[in-house]
């Protein structure tokens, strides 16, 4: 069974169609990017996938669960229960360290645990960094804690929004290998990108045109 | 580690580690926790300020001897146990007897009374000179020191006569033969003096009267004038008004000598008792009233000179609030002392609605402080939502519900509120010192449930202040923190 299915949906904002019918699945374990030019659907589309948003039509379908018409209160749920976040621009709480960013997840989804939030610090390579606060971490470092708050409460599906956008190539290598890393593992990874390079480490590459599926490529190389 | 210490954990690295906005908001809370302490101290305490200030208008409760009893200072000082100590500014004992002055044959009104309360019961005397402190030091008033020309450093002698010597009635001593003398005062209070014989069936025989003290050639001549002299002659005693015609021009010196006549014991029985004291001035009196046409003496010395204890009146000053005032004078008056005690209406009324107007006064402000407090706070939180826009998107991102962003709002809001209010509770105090000591004069006391009370108004005033605020926290989409936004 596919973890998340769309079908069928559009988002209407008066009269334009952010995304107009559009269908895609994505099965448990496979990596998936979102490509496509700006204005093409991709942060509406990320938006719904990450339950921060509702289609207008359609269904969507996470873990075989219709959550398309579910209230905000209980797309909160879902989004802490399932979903590991990961921004473009980072986004950690300026005034919390390194490893209190990893807690606040921690926080909201069940309980805080100082230890494996450390380990997670450590698996991303920054465990002797946790108790620096973001303004004494570079960007690289700081995405990289993003991924370990992400993977800290085991989500079903890790949505990443333009994960390398601010990152220089080597840092962007450290965070795809991260991806491969989790890939392998089985988790679910969902990337939105403009990047070929970032698409094309990624299993299939769904490209998005004025709100529709343009197509799919099937990456033959990965794994290689 | 648990949820709540993460949640604390969360909370103080706010606070600390974003200081310089948070220091507003906590400046903000201490300025109004600041004022509000301060203004309910001197809300409560400006009764007993005021009370203090009002008490320079002089005394605000009388004390007299009820019906036939008569007051003493045994009695006074039993009257005042009925109040509490530190409430009686002063209780001042007064005894008003007249005293003659030889060198001069004049007589003045003469108070004993104990000067060291006097300072406090009439605290707007103006002594040119200085209080005695000595015995046979006199206080003069400003209008017997203009009439007789003392100044500070005079002295001058003053004598008590006892005139009321037997219990006898004065009609004992009128018997055949007898020889009277007696006296009474004429014109101006001046004292004239007679000498009468009584012939074998107790008609006047022969009458002498000295009144050197009368105006000369008018009130002095009913010494000299024949006619005048001639109608007493033959007449018995009591003499009745129409049995002399007085002198034409000098009826007060003529009713004085009826009187002097009336009144004159046999010599054996008269004048038991005439003494004299120098007394040195150590100052001259000045109210703008009636103090200035008295001689104050210890009442010590005033009491060696009549050879008697008693007392006219005792003036109080009493620290508390009307209601209390009335208390503490029923009951003196029904503590069975013989002494009765009024209220001094016009001091005691005038100090309950310039206290209630004041009270009022302060009252208000601190409403209107705490309403622009909570305006304050209010604002600086939510510029702080607005700055921490992406936060707070991140948190519902990661799965904090509306719930969790209220609840962190309001703590960091709570513990701001806690802190300046404890800030403020402290510096409440030293505001409220600095206005009182330089508003009042005098200092203020520290009232320890002042403390947690302000902590917990600030904290509600931080929380309600915070509702507004909180309401654009939780409204805050959290896709904002895509890109895009």
């Amino acid at each position: 069974m596919a973890l998340l299915e769309l079908k069928n949906i559009s988002k209407i904002y008066g009269e334009l169609k952010a995304l107009d019918n559009v269908s895609i699945k994505v099965e448990k374990g496979e990596w998936v990017a979102i490509m496509g030019p700006s204005g093409s659907g991709k942060s509406t589309m990320m938006n719904i996938i990450g339950c921060m948003d509702k289609p207008s039509m359609g269904e969507v379908l996470l873990d075989g669960v219709d959550i398309s018409k579910e209230s905000q209160k209980k797309l909160t749920d879902i989004r802490r229960d399932k979903i590991g976040l990961i921004f473009q621009q980072f986004h950690m709480v300026t005034y919390l360290t390194a490893v209190e960013n990893v807690m606040v997840s921690q926080y909201y989804h069940s309980m805080p645990d100082e230890e494996e939030a450390l380990e997670a610090l450590g698996r991303v390579g920054l465990r002797e960094r946790a108790k620096h606060l973001p303004s004494q971490l570079s960007g690289g470092e700081q995405q990289r804690v993003c991924v370990a708050r992400a993977l800290i409460n085991h989500p079903e599906l890790i949505l990443a929004d333009e994960p390398t956008g601010n990152l220089d190539e080597a840092n962007e290598n450290i965070v795809l290998d991260l991806f491969r890393q989790l890939h392998n593992e089985g988790t679910t990874l969902i990337v939105v990108t403009h990047d070929p390079e970032v698409a094309e480490a990624a299993q299939r590459t769904i490209v998005l045109e004025h709100g529709r599926v343009a197509r799919e490529v099937i990456n033959e190389n990965f794994g290689k | 580690m648990t949820k709540r210490k993460m949640f604390l954990r969360m909370i103080t690295a706010s606070l600390l580690r974003r200081r310089s906005r948070m220091l507003i908001a906590l400046l903000s809370i201490a300025v109004g926790a600041t004022i509000l302490s301060g203004l309910v101290t001197i809300y409560y305490d400006v009764p007993r300020q005021m009370g203090a200030q009002f008490r320079s208008y002089g005394a605000n409760m009388i004390l007299l001897p009820e019906g036939n009893s008569t007051l003493t200072m045994d009695t006074l000082d039993t009257a005042l146990k009925t109040i509490p100590e530190e409430n009686v500014v002063g209780a001042t004992p007064y005894r008003y007897v007249r005293l003659d002055m030889p060198s001069r044959q004049q007589s003045f009104t003469s108070a004993g009374t104990d000067f060291s309360q006097v300072q406090k019961t009439s605290p707007y005397f103006s002594v040119d000179g200085e209080y005695p402190e000595k015995t046979r030091q006199v206080l003069v008033g400003k209008e017997i020191a203009d009439t007789i020309g003392v100044k500070v450093g005079s002295s001058m002698e003053l004598s008590y006569k006892n005139t009321a010597v037997s219990s006898q009635e004065a009609s004992g001593d009128w018997v055949p033969g007898a020889s009277l003398t007696g006296s009474a005062e004429g014109f101006n209070e001046a004292v004239l003096t007679v000498n009468v014989t009584l012939d074998e069936n107790a008609a006047i025989e022969s009458i002498e009267i000295d009144a050197s003290s009368q105006t000369e050639n008018i009130g002095a001549l009913v010494g000299t004038d024949p006619v005048y002299l001639k109608q007493f002659i033959g007449k018995t005693l009591p003499l009745d008004g129409e049995d002399i015609d007085a002198l034409a021009g000098a009826t007060i010196s003529s009713q004085a000598v009826v009187d002097a006549v009336n009144t004159a014991r046999s010599t054996e029985n008269a004048v038991a008792r005439e003494n004299t004291e120098r007394f040195e001035v150590t100052g001259i009196l000045s109210t703008g009233g009636e103090e200035e046409s008295y001689i104050y003496m210890a009442l010590e010395d005033l009491q060696k000179l009549t050879g008697e204890e008693i007392l006219d009146v005792a003036e109080l000053s009493v620290s508390a609030g009307a209601e209390e005032l009335e208390e503490y004078s029923n009951s003196i008056t029904g503590a069975g002392l013989g002494i009765s005690s009024r209220l001094v209406k016009r001091v005691t009324k005038s100090e309950a609605s310039v206290l209630g107007k004041l009270q009022a006064l302060v009252f208000l402000v601190t409403v209107v402080v705490l309403l622009l407090t909570m305006i304050c706070v209010s604002t600086t939180m939510m510029a702080v939502v607005s700055e921490r826009r992406r936060e707070i998107g991140l948190r519902k991102a990661l799965g904090a519900s509306d719930g969790s962003i209220r609840k962190e709002f309001l703590g960091e809001g709570m513990f701001l509120g806690g802190l300046g209010g404890l800030l403020g509770a402290v510096l409440g105090f030293v505001f409220a010192q600095v206005v009182s000591i330089n508003v009042f004069g005098s200092s203020i006391n520290f009232q320890p449930l002042l403390l947690p009370v302000t902590v917990i108004v600030s904290m509600a005033i931080a929380a309600v202040s915070c509702q507004l605020p909180i309401k654009r926290a939780v409204a805050i989409d959290p896709a904002i923190v895509l890109k895009g936004e």
